[in-house]
């Protein structure tokens, strides 16, 4: 699991005039990043082949950076472009980038939708619990106690369990994982590509400079560290005093299954459509 | 011991070949965790108990878990009292590896004690001067021969070998049992019902070749030569390589990840807050840094290294 790549040279797959990329010192994207372009690398996908489609925010920018198809798509909307791309070229491996804002929130409604169709793509989440680029106001994710700039007296809300929506509603791969263990993370990516219908996987990366600041987290090492004490292997909560980030709820591979593929069934129904009406 | 672990011999009458042992016979046997030195010890315990004599058996396995040392001293006889074996006092040492043996060399008999030790090596971390691979090891440094002359009777016997080509290396401690029954006087079913007791029924075929085994080993090596010795086996040799780190200074934000996190702590800022590698005789090449760097700024290459004189692996 934990194999040497010597070959992996993440430039090759940078668009290298666009870095060093805008993300702040510390951002937990940048380490999801190097495991989708680790997982791509091992898997051996042309670049020609990918297509990164992605929605707005400092997840939404990752697609920027790198060197291959890619697509930069309104806000919550990147699932939405996705679904008719793979539709039509269905010989595109498609991947799309998304945060917690954009893809609960914003783009909540095109998740469920596309959780249901299972259609052959994989999406990345990655859930920093907040909307950073904005000004770190709160997310659909932002853990309870929690202050951000539009919860000055800290999170009320109840966060959502993206996982658990997403199997819900359906999704034929769902996983999770943290930025942390980024061989672990390249892994999960690596399996999600490789299932044949809608792979959800929810990455738990680190926004250092707004949430982290604003929640007296410590440096982004701490950060990095915090997610490997505060991991649980299953839903464990001390209080409501102790307020947990999201790192206490399972990782791993948590759903999968073999449901009939979208794309192939609307090829099919097309098909047979064409034939009956001549 | 147990009393019930002896019901199926208690029919057997007791043997009274040496029933008038004056003094206790002492068994020493010791090894690493998970080796099987606790089963040698309860196999044996068991048989001497069946066979009428008294017995104490105490042991320390605490640090079985992590590879540590365990050790057990089994004392048979018509009458004992200490639970342990004092120095010099063991009729038989019986080692399931190399330098724990020798660890213990000190509570054998001078004169009259018989020393049957495998060669397999298991590394302590702490005889690792540093953590990469191919490195220099404080591993004892003694060969069969020095030790030959020390003890009255020695034998090497690389079982760990023997029972990986029986099929299964845990039966080693079983081989080792089979070199220890020709220094002991109990007949030779016994040994074998004894066994079957202790070991898994599924692995009960491939344990009694391992005992045939190791008592053919010792009568070849009795009859051959003094110097039937198995050469000790060289632990495996890595690769030696030196990790070097490819930092891309202008894409380094000094968010300080990989300062913190470096298992080694070979990495700081410097004066224009970019990592550089400060220790780099202490970098293991784990590639943590390369992973967590947001900003992909260090890349760990490995590159070979010429091995460099005094090293024994």
């Amino acid at each position: 699991m934990f194999t040497d790549a010597p070959n992996f040279d993440i430039r090759n797959y940078l668009r290298m005039e666009m870095m060093p990329h805008f993300l702040c010192p510390g951002c937990g994207h940048g380490m999801a990043l190097r495991a989708l372009l680790w997982a791509l690398h091992e898997l051996d996908i042309d670049k020609d082949k990918l297509a990164v489609v992605s929605g707005i925010g400092c997840a939404g920018r990752l697609s920027a950076y790198i060197d291959a198809n890619t697509f930069h798509t309104t806000h919550g909307r990147p699932l939405a472009y996705a679904t008719g791309l793979a539709l039509a070229r269905p010989d595109l491996h498609v991947v799309v980038i998304s945060g917690d804002g954009d893809c609960l929130a914003i783009g909540g409604n095109h998740l469920i939708h596309a959780c249901r169709r299972n259609l052959k793509l994989t999406c990345l989440m990655l859930n920093n619990e907040i909307y950073g680029m904005t000004g770190g106001q709160v997310s659909p994710t932002t853990s309870e106690t929690r202050l951000t700039t539009t919860t000055p007296l800290g999170n009320t809300e109840p966060n959502f369990d993206a996982c658990a929506l997403a199997t819900a509603a359906g999704a034929g791969f769902v996983g999770r994982e943290v930025t942390r263990h980024v061989p672990k993370l390249k892994e999960l990516i690596k399996a999600g590509l490789q299932h044949p219908g809608f792979a959800f996987v929810e990455v738990l990366s680190d926004c250092t400079e707004v949430y982290g600041r604003k929640n007296d987290m410590g440096s982004s090492a701490e950060m990095v560290m915090r997610q490997k004490s505060e991991m649980r292997p299953s839903v464990y909560r001390d209080s409501v005093d102790t307020p947990f980030r999201s790192t206490d709820l399972p990782t791993g591979i948590l759903t999968r299954n073999d449901r009939p593929e979208y794309g192939a069934s609307l090829r099919r129904a097309a098909a047979l459509a064409s034939k009956g009406a001549h | 011991m147990n009393e019930s672990s002896i019901a199926d011999l208690s029919g057997s009458e007791p043997v009274a070949f040496n029933a008038a042992l004056a003094e206790p016979f002492n068994v020493l046997i010791v090894g690493v965790g998970g080796q099987g030195v606790i089963m040698v010890s309860k196999v044996l315990a068991t048989l001497a108990q069946a066979h009428g004599f008294e017995v104490k058996q105490s042991e320390v396995h605490g640090m079985a878990k992590r590879g540590g040392t365990v050790f057990s001293h089994v004392r048979y006889g018509a009458r004992v009292w200490s639970p342990t074996i004092a120095k010099g006092e063991a009729d038989v040492l019986i080692a399931l590896e190399w330098a724990e043996g020798l660890r213990w060399l000190p509570y054998l008999k001078r004169e009259t004690g018989v020393f049957i030790c495998d060669t397999k090596r298991i590394v302590p971390p702490f005889a690792c001067l540093n953590r990469r691979p191919g490195a220099t090891l404080r591993y004892s440094g003694e060969t069969a021969e020095q030790v030959a002359a020390y003890v009255a009777e020695g034998y090497a016997i690389d079982a760990t070998r023997m029972a990986e080509e029986l099929g299964n290396e845990r039966a080693a401690n079983v081989v080792l049992l089979g070199a220890l029954s020709t220094a002991l006087e109990f007949p030779l079913p016994e040994w074998e019902r004894v066994i079957t007791q202790f070991v898994p029924k599924k692995s009960v075929a491939v344990n009694m070749a391992a005992f045939g085994l190791g008592r053919s080993w010792i009568a070849e090596a009795r009859t051959a030569a003094p110097a039937a010795e198995a050469p000790v086996r060289p632990a495996p040799v890595h690769t030696p390589y030196a990790p070097r780190l490819e930092i891309t200074a202008e894409w380094c934000k000094s968010c300080d990840i990989c300062v913190k996190l470096c298992p080694e702590r070979c990495l700081r800022l410097n004066a224009e807050r970019v990592v550089e590698l400060f220790a780099p005789e202490k970098c293991t090449g784990c590639r943590l840094c390369e992973w967590l760097c947001p900003d992909f700024a260090i890349r760990v290459h490995l590159d070979a290294e010429a091995v460099p004189e005094g090293i024994t692996p």
